[in-house]
């Protein structure tokens, strides 16, 4: 049977600002942890465009949310990668050793295969993805090759079981033969002393001895003399050796590789739900409306410290002007839907309650420079060719998010180039998420106005559609320590 | 099984509060007379002595221990002196710094091993030259005849034997991952004949040898050495701590022999009667008990107090000071904590109701001023001891409650007292509250003693505290006194 890929098509690698200022790198470092492997790096940074090749990866992700297939996926990857790294360890070990670890490789190998179809066989998959795989295996192992392999890989581990040998070290002086009926000393000592019961002392655990440092020259040669004294068992050992040079299929070697991309995301998952928030397989629209309900930062969410939002539109009005309190969520709010919106596009489940929203075929960010890098005016010629440029390539399947734009120069001016920009980004379709404190802009024609909420004089890090409250949070701080007017005049009094 | 409990102390340990009691009773001067200088004595009495539970039985028993040790005074104190040796000695051959190399833990637990079972000739012999009655040291004796014997030490020289330095180690194992050796066992080596038998059998087996200039090769070899001794050294330890364990559990036990007759020693030179109290419920009773503190720093004999009462378990004690009504706390605290210990009293005759624990709380210097916040103090010292009382055991307080004024202080005093009084507590209190004593005097009657200074006739003090009554109207009498003149 020939091998397919469990990741469908790939994708193009994102813009290099959008990864940077939708903080990408950070999330995919939190979803990898700290082994990086770069080709799972990659998938995660290349979005697709093709709704198909999206729904093929989410339909994998919606059998694997079933935690029997996610248990048999895991317990595959987790052995195919156990075996390989035995087969990599032959590869510098005297000679001795290399029977041994083939054996245990095979041993790995043979119960991986035979475990995971134990796991999957009888299960309910949907997917196209998992069914092919569930198929590949099952032929797999029915093969002639792979029940030659059992075979041999039990005769070789039964042989290394029925060797006890008897080692006497005397000074630099090794004998090695069988041990017929030995003595254990310890166990005449715990005997004999056992009248002395008294307190529990000190549970001296004996060494372990791994058998990674235990394969030196010195051990080799005991091994020799082991093969010598058990020659017929070793003959048994080497047939494996001979007979199945190579182990695992090249085919099951990818499926493991590209299960790492599930298997990875959703382990990450499930540490964000243990914290107390949702995911959802996102839906995409073909209207154009939007509707997102309780979505959330997963920078934050990881601190337990995320607050959910919604955002909806029914694609008549595609503008979002998001306006309120300083450090009252507007860009996590932005850079959050952003996250989200990316994550959609890879094909894996997305932090939110419920996800309709249409497949972006781009995302494109527009957010500060390095404050102070260039001079007022250099800078606002930066925002306008950024602008520029992401106008150029917009459509109405691009989201574009935009954080405090035009804002080295006076807000009469900010309005008017945020008016016209947002006049140009209507005209062509484009979906827009403008953080901005110019509070006029919220009062446009033809836009959604979001805002801050503020409650008790509390920021609650809500974000709802409405015009932003005119009173402001420095005015209650004011107020609270009794330095509005009423009050210092009450005192001067 | 080898065991001995010369003390029957059981699971219990240390009273909390241990260093209150310590200081409000003057323990140290008992103790210092019990150890004369030796650390291991003064901290095993103070042990016993501070035992925070016990029961009749382990008092009797104690008791019986106690005449025991003074009637075979010198075994008791060369088994002492021997134990403490043999334990020295095999620290010194068993250098023992740390358990990270298996190889010397178990050269080291082998040499402590053959001091220790070499000492058993010596234990045994001094031991048999004495004539115990008692059930605590007759058990001890038996014990170590039956299970130290000549078999015993035979058998064991010979499995130390084969842990000689310079010899070789010969050990079992299997094939693990990658055909590695795993689950080690050290056998014991094959008899000379064995290498006849394996020729017979046609083992002839494979030998190499590691060249002298692979330093590396030796290392490693050293590493299994090791790691085979490893699976060895947790036994090894583990009869040697027990064996150690063995030796200075004795030789600890013997320690509050060794004070109790130190003790005994001091009554003698200073003339005090010495009882072995009994227990019985409900009966608080003595006769001529002297406080053994004030006997110790005054190395005379103070003046003894008596007292008889039944069914009585609140003893109020008021009165002038310097009439001797701490000096008569402590004495009773001392004599009780002695009884449990299942020693001997400085009276002539002693009972007390209960095996129960003893609790004090004494006025605090720091505490002689009025506040709120110092009362709040002495309400949570107080709180503490409440945590760990239990019916039976008794408190001893020596004006508790006095950072406030009496009128607020008697009623907490009040609510404190009948609460203990009628929970199994005896209680010992020292106090001026007046309308304390006034109103539980007369709500409790027959069940409280109130005790005061002695003045005879001619106003002498005699230092002896007698039973004493309320006089009611007292003020009202003054007051009289004063306005009827007119």
């Amino acid at each position: 049977m020939e091998h397919r890929s469990l990741l469908g098509s790939r994708g193009t690698k994102a813009d290099h600002e959008t990864i940077f200022d939708l903080r990408i790198e950070e999330l995919i470092s939190d979803i990898l942890g700290r082994d990086k492997d770069q080709f799972l790096l990659n998938v995660f940074e290349e979005p697709l465009t093709d709704r198909d090749a999206i729904n093929f990866r989410l339909s994998i992700f919606t059998d694997l949310l079933n935690q029997s297939v996610y248990n048999a996926v895991t317990y595959f990857v987790d052995a195919i990668k156990d075996c390989k790294r035995l087969m990599n360890l032959e590869g510098d070990l005297y000679d001795e050793f290399k029977y041994g670890f083939h054996i245990d490789a095979a041993l790995t190998y043979v119960n991986a295969l035979e475990n995971s179809w134990h796991l999957m066989d009888g299960l309910n998959l949907k997917s196209e993805g998992m069914t092919y795989f569930a198929s590949y295996l099952k032929d797999l192992i029915n093969g002639e090759g792979f029940k030659a392999l059992k075979r041999a890989t039990y005769e070789a581990k039964a042989a290394r079981d029925r060797i006890t040998v008897r080692i006497r070290i005397s000074g630099l002086e090794v004998k090695v033969n069988r041990d017929e009926n030995g003595e254990d000393l310890a166990s005449k000592i715990e005997e004999l002393f056992s009248r002395f019961k008294g307190q529990p002392v000190q549970e001296l655990k004996p060494l372990t001895y791994l058998y990674n440092q235990q394969v030196t020259h010195v051990h080799a040669a005991i091994l020799r003399g082991v093969y010598k004294v058990f020659r017929e068992e070793f003959d048994i050992m080497k047939r494996l050796k001979d007979d199945f040079p190579d182990l695992v299929d090249e085919g099951i070697g990818s499926f493991a590789k590209e299960f790492e991309f599930y298997v990875r995301y959703i382990d990450y998952m499930r540490g964000i739900e243990a914290n107390g928030y949702r995911f959802s397989i996102p839906r995409f629209t073909e209207d154009g409306s939007v509707h997102v309900k309780g979505f959330y930062s997963l920078l934050l969410a990881k601190k337990k410290v995320a607050v959910a939002n919604d955002i909806r539109t029914s694609g008549d009005k595609r503008v979002f002007i998001i306006t309120g309190v300083n450090g009252g969520g507007k860009t996590t709010f932005a850079i959050s839907f952003g996250q989200l919106a990316f994550l959609s596009s890879i094909g894996v489940p997305v932090p939110a309650e419920e996800a309709e929203l249409p497949a972006f075929s781009k995302i494109a960010t527009v957010f500060p420079t390095g404050e102070g890098t260039l001079e007022g005016l250099s800078r606002l010629e930066e925002d306008v060719a950024r602008v520029r440029k992401v106008l150029g390539s917009a459509d109405s399947k691009t989201l574009v998010i935009v954080n405090e734009l035009f804002s080295t120069t006076t807000s009469e001016e900010g309005f008017e180039l945020a008016r016209r920009f947002i006049g140009k980004i209507k005209d062509k379709g484009s979906y827009l998420l403008y953080v901005t404190f110019i509070t006029r802009l919220a009062a446009l024609e033809g836009v959604i106005p979001l805002s801050t909420v503020v409650e008790d004089d509390r920021i609650t890090y809500r974000i709802v559609e409405g015009a932003p409250d005119s009173r402001s949070m420095a005015v209650r701080i004011a107020s609270r320590y009794h330095l509005l007017y009423e009050d210092i005049r009450g005192a001067l009094n | 099984m080898i065991s001995f409990d010369l003390l029957k102390l059981g699971e219990a340990r240390e009273i909390g509060g241990k260093e209150d009691l310590s200081r409000d009773l003057e323990l140290e001067k008992i103790i210092e007379v019990m150890a004369q200088r030796d650390g291991l004595v003064a901290k095993e009495c103070e042990r016993v002595i501070t035992l925070s539970r016990t029961d009749i039985p382990s008092i009797k028993y104690r008791q019986e221990a106690v005449k025991d040790a003074i009637q075979n005074r010198s075994a008791v104190l060369n088994a002492y002196r021997f134990t403490g040796e043999v334990v020295e000695e095999t620290k010194r051959a068993a250098f023992l710094v740390s358990y990270d190399n298996a190889e010397s833990v178990v050269h080291e637990t082998a040499s402590g091993l053959r001091v220790m079972i070499g000492a058993f000739r010596g234990l045994r012999g001094i031991l048999n030259g004495a004539a115990f009655s008692s059930e605590a040291f007759r058990e001890l004796v038996k014990s170590v005849e039956e299970n130290a014997d000549d078999a015993f030490i035979s058998s064991a020289s010979e499995l130390l034997s084969y842990l000689n330095f310079g010899s070789s180690t010969e050990f079992s194992a299997q094939l693990g991952t990658g055909n590695t050796l795993r689950d080690p066992v050290f056998l014991v080596p094959e008899r000379e004949g064995g290498i006849v038998k394996r020729l017979l059998s046609g083992r002839s087996g494979f030998a190499f040898r590691v060249d002298p200039r692979d330093e590396s090769g030796g290392r490693i070899l050293g590493d299994i050495n090791n790691w085979v001794l490893s699976g060895l050294a947790p036994t090894m330890l583990k009869a040697y701590e027990h064996l150690l364990e063995f030796f200075r559990t004795l030789h600890e036990q013997l320690a509050f022999f060794v004070g109790a007759i130190n003790l005994r020693d001091f009554f003698e030179k200073a003339g005090l009667p010495a009882a072995y109290p009994d227990l019985s419920p409900g009966s608080m009773r003595f006769r001529d008990l002297y406080p053994l503190s004030l006997a110790i720093s005054a190395n005379g004999k103070p003046v003894p107090n008596s007292l008889d009462a039944r069914g009585v378990s609140a003893f109020v004690i008021t009165g002038p000071n310097r009439g001797g009504k701490t000096t008569y706390l402590k004495a009773v605290g001392q004599a009780i904590l002695l009884a449990r210990a299942g020693l001997f009293v400085p009276a002539g005759e002693m009972v007390i109701p209960s095996p129960g624990a003893v609790f004090t709380h004494f006025e605090r210097e720091e505490e002689r001023t009025m506040s709120y916040g110092k009362f709040e103090e002495e309400v949570v010292r107080f709180s503490k001891i409440l945590g760990s009382l239990k019916p039976g055991d008794y408190v001893l307080m020596n004006e508790s409650f006095s950072t406030t004024n009496q009128v607020e202080a008697s009623v907490v005093a009040e609510q404190v007292v009948s609460a203990l009084v009628d929970g199994g507590i005896t209680v010992f209190y020292v106090t001026f509250l007046q309308d304390f004593i006034y109103g539980f005097v007369k709500k409790e009657g027959e069940h409280v003693v109130l005790l005061t200074p002695e003045r005879l006739e001619d106003g002498t003090r005699t230092f002896r505290l007698v039973r004493g009554s309320v006089q009611l109207g007292y003020a009202v009498e003054i007051w009289d006194k004063f306005f009827s003149k007119g």
